[in-house]
């Protein structure tokens, strides 16, 4: 197989209503804003209420949005569940994966189910499956919130900035939450926030 | 004789300014950019987008946009529309076209006066549909041309042209698109639209409306487009990538998928050329034969139907053309879900590595239906089922109705949020067929096994399809119950206006009164219930399901994503006495809120996914939960 060495190949996994979708556009916007190709797909169907959320997003690039997995550069993954799930289908290659601290505890009875499977066994399952592990730390960044609404795909698109590959700098992706995220006056605040500190809370395992 | 329209069109391609639009939003754009004034829809993913910024267009007062009440009646007011001189659009998710077909058939042998697209996106995947059908198909059984672009820069660059060649042969056109196509997100050269669109028409008598020879206009219609096929402008929808060393192979492909067949064949090294076919219906057959008859192997990469493969097959043989050809029939490309890059891996790597490797490629995939429970056996990665929202109303509606009707019941149920009740372990509802399938089959259902039958559906849908069923109840004092689910929304595609909807700001309309149209359509028993009241309603499902006849009750609770968008003071999450709680399992089970969880042996309320919405505080039989 031939890989397109200029392409950045990457994958967002997680759950609706964890703003994967919002993350991705995020991300082509710096693209657009600093002279670069790009094209994303949103894979979503009944998203709001619980299913999966999958974007693909391709740097460099703008005609195929989707990629073969064995393909992808990056995994980014906001529910670790839902990260192994797509790693799983990964044969014979390993990406550079950045995961969000997160397991989502669901009621077994949806699955019919005893027990779920145990989160240090999906954490192993992972570790196996990832060239390099990039861990944000959920409860250290939660900390800076009050209330409900704390934004994690703000603070993951921030600890991007770090990741020379992507090209983000920091005035870019400040310019970029503003323009996305800027309308709502309550929001726009916590958002900028969770920008400032997203990147503290980064780590490689 | 022609109408002149209004508006003046700037067919040319003059870009300004470069900005990220997802496919269904270069469609808005499209049109915007070739004049559209007119359009109607009925929501339905994965073409929910277009309509909603159409909506906002329409409240600034940019365009006529209408949510009609189902897909037949937007087709007809957008018939109407390019019958008076009007370019219109109307915009629909794949089954949204059956709906709309009957009027579809009949209004291509009139005609269009002003260009008219029907734009169907199709859900391969069904992601979130009842069938995975191909809309490519509408192009010849109704004789319209079928339009597929691949990117959405391309969409908002054919919308124009589409415009130009509909009016220059009057035919309506189809803008076929896919759940890849309208949900990939590109970089789109456009140029901004500010001013008012024009929606005055002038409607023109013709004596071809009238004439009972309708069989004349469908000779007309087959001359136009032998024409259309061959209009410069059309063949454009036609090319052929060629790769730098002169091949023996060819890949026929259609627009939706072009752009992941490109990427397949550059991953795999593919030493051919791609013929890439954006205009669906009518194929130019001389063009085609002439590009065919250049190589020694052809490959059919189509996702859903063979559609290609069957028509260009018959135009190798009329033209007694020598090539081998490989494709679905063989079973050389998958035949069902959607072509994503990991499923055509299998077929690239075989044509790849031997252009004569004429064996099966894959193997029909075990027929049997049941859902797995695992994405993989060996890690136990459970599947994440789609299920109904924390908080969501329906759920106290399924509660009453689950514990009124234990296990003798047909149930059912239809399009909407709440065919999620089927999933375990609510489960309430036998099956979904189609909009409006579940009363109509209750009908049948009740007569054939000789008992009453509950059927489920939502506000929306019964708008949309189920009246005329529940007259046809009333007229033949069918055995049923209808519950209609009433978030006064349409829900399921994100919360858009129903009929009944009065919560949403509309310009110039009347909210239906749900209880009016059912008491006006005959039903002699009719309640209408707080979906809250979940012990109450019970019993009132039982007294309905004693009646004899067709009896309805209106369970109201709204929508909770609307609701929790509106809201304006921060959700109050509930939590369980862990003293008074006895491990029912009531609310985790039967009642089975996706906040009540079981962790370390008890039963718990997640704190940040509780809405406060104190449905499961009515199910607690201990009043454990506050």
């Amino acid at each position: 197989m031939k890989k397109n060495k200029e392409t950045l190949n990457i994958a967002f996994l997680g759950l609706g209503g964890q703003g994967i979708i919002t993350l991705a556009k995020m991300i082509a916007e710096s693209a657009l804003d600093t002279g670069k190709k790009v094209c994303y797909n949103e894979i979503h169907g009944l998203s709001q209420r619980g299913g999966s959320v999958q974007s693909f997003l391709r740097l460099n690039e703008e005609s195929s949005p989707l990629f073969a997995s064995s393909d992808v550069d990056l995994v980014i993954g906001l529910e670790k569940m839902e990260t192994l799930r797509y790693l799983y289908g990964i044969k014979g290659h390993k990406p550079k994966v950045i995961l969000l601290d997160y397991f989502e505890i669901r009621n077994t009875n949806y699955f019919g189910l005893e027990v779920f499977p145990e989160e240090e066994e999906i954490d192993k399952e992972i570790r196996e499956r990832a060239e390099e592990l990039y861990i944000f730390d959920s409860e250290n960044f939660k900390k800076q919130f009050k209330g409900n609404f704390i934004p994690y795909n703000v603070g993951i698109f921030s600890a991007l900035t770090t990741f020379e590959e992507l090209g983000i700098t920091e005035e870019t992706g400040e310019k970029i939450v503003k323009k996305l995220l800027g309308k709502n006056i309550l929001l726009s605040q916590v958002n900028k926030k969770a920008f400032k500190e997203g990147k503290k809370w980064i780590k490689k395992i | 004789m022609s109408v002149k329209r209004k508006n003046k069109i700037d067919n040319g391609i003059a870009e300004t300014e470069e900005a990220l639009f997802m496919g269904n939003h270069a469609v808005v754009q499209g049109l915007l950019e070739a004049g559209v004034g007119f359009t109607a829809a009925y929501p339905g993913t994965p073409s929910t987008e277009i309509q909603v910024r159409l909506a906002k267009l329409h409240e600034k007062g940019q365009l006529y946009f209408e949510y009609s009440v189902n897909e037949k009646v937007a087709f007809e007011i957008s018939a109407a529309a390019a019958l008076s001189g009007v370019r219109s659009a109307v915009i629909m998710k794949h089954v949204g076209v059956n709906v709309a077909s009957d009027a579809m058939m009949a209004l291509a042998y009139f005609g269009v006066q002003g260009g008219m697209i029907i734009v169907a996106v199709d859900d391969p995947g069904c992601q979130s549909s009842q069938n995975e059908q191909d809309s490519r198909f509408w192009g010849k059984f109704a004789h319209i041309p079928v339009f597929e672009p691949s990117t959405p820069q391309e969409i908002r660059d054919v919308i124009p042209k589409i415009y130009e060649l509909s009016e220059k042969y009057n035919m309506l056109c189809m803008l076929r698109m896919t759940n890849f196509t309208s949900l990939s997100t590109g970089i789109v050269k456009h140029k901004p639209i500010e001013e008012n669109l024009s929606w005055n028409g002038e409607f023109v008598r013709e004596i071809k409306y009238q004439i009972p020879a309708r069989y004349l206009l469908h000779k007309g219609l087959h001359k136009s487009l032998k024409a259309l096929a061959k209009d410069p402008l059309f063949e454009e929808f036609i090319s052929l990538k060629e790769s730098s060393s002169s091949s023996e192979r060819l890949i026929i492909t259609h627009g939706a998928i072009y752009p992941i067949v490109e990427y397949m064949a550059e991953l795999y090294n593919f030493n051919g050329d791609i013929l890439k076919i954006g205009a669906i219906f009518p194929l130019n057959e001389e063009k085609i034969a002439e590009i065919v008859k250049k190589y020694k192997y052809i490959y059919f990469v189509e996702e859903l139907e063979p559609y290609l493969e069957t028509e260009i097959l018959a135009i190798i043989g009329r033209n007694k053309l020598n090539v081998t050809v490989f494709g679905k029939e063989k079973l050389q490309i998958p035949y069902e879900n959607s072509l994503r890059p990991d499923a055509l891996k299998e077929a690239f790597s075989r044509i790849v590595a031997d252009p004569n490797d004429d064996s099966v490629f894959y193997e029909i995939p075990d027929p049997s239906p049941l859902p797995k429970i695992f994405d993989s056996e060996e890690l136990l990665i459970p599947r994440t089922l789609p299920r109904l929202c924390d908080g969501c109303s329906h759920r106290g509606a399924f509660y009453s109705i689950k514990k009124a009707t234990g296990e003798d019941f047909i149930i059912p149920s239809d399009i909407g949020c709440y065919a999620l009740g089927q999933v375990q372990p609510v489960d309430v509802g036998d099956y979904w067929l189609c909009m409006g399938g579940g009363l109509g089959t209750a009908l049948g259902m009740s007569k054939v096994n000789g008992k009453k039958v509950i059927a489920i559906i939502g506000d929306g849908t019964f708008f949309h399809a189920g009246m005329p069923a529940l007259l046809d109840a009333v007229e033949y004092n069918h055995n049923i119950t209808l519950a209609i689910l009433d978030n006064s929304l349409t829900a399921m595609t994100g919360g858009q206006p129903s009929p009944s909807s009065t919560t949403w700001k509309r310009k110039n309309f009347n909210p239906i009164n749900l209880e009016e149209v059912v008491k006006g359509l005959g039903v002699k028993w009719i309640k209408s219930v707080q979906a809250i009241n979940v012990k109450e309603n019970v019993k009132i499902v039982k007294e309905a399901l004693e009646y004899q006849g067709p009896s309805v009750i209106i369970f109201k609770g709204e929508c909770v994503v609307n609701k929790l968008r509106n809201m304006k003071t921060p959700v109050k999450p509930l939590s369980i006495d862990q003293d008074l709680c006895t491990q029912c399992g009531n609310c985790l089970i039967d009642f089975a809120c996706p906040s009540i969880v079981k962790e370390d042996g008890k039963i718990v309320i997640k704190q940040d996914t509780c809405t406060g919405c104190g449905y499961c505080a009515m199910v607690c039989p201990v009043k454990a939960i506050k």
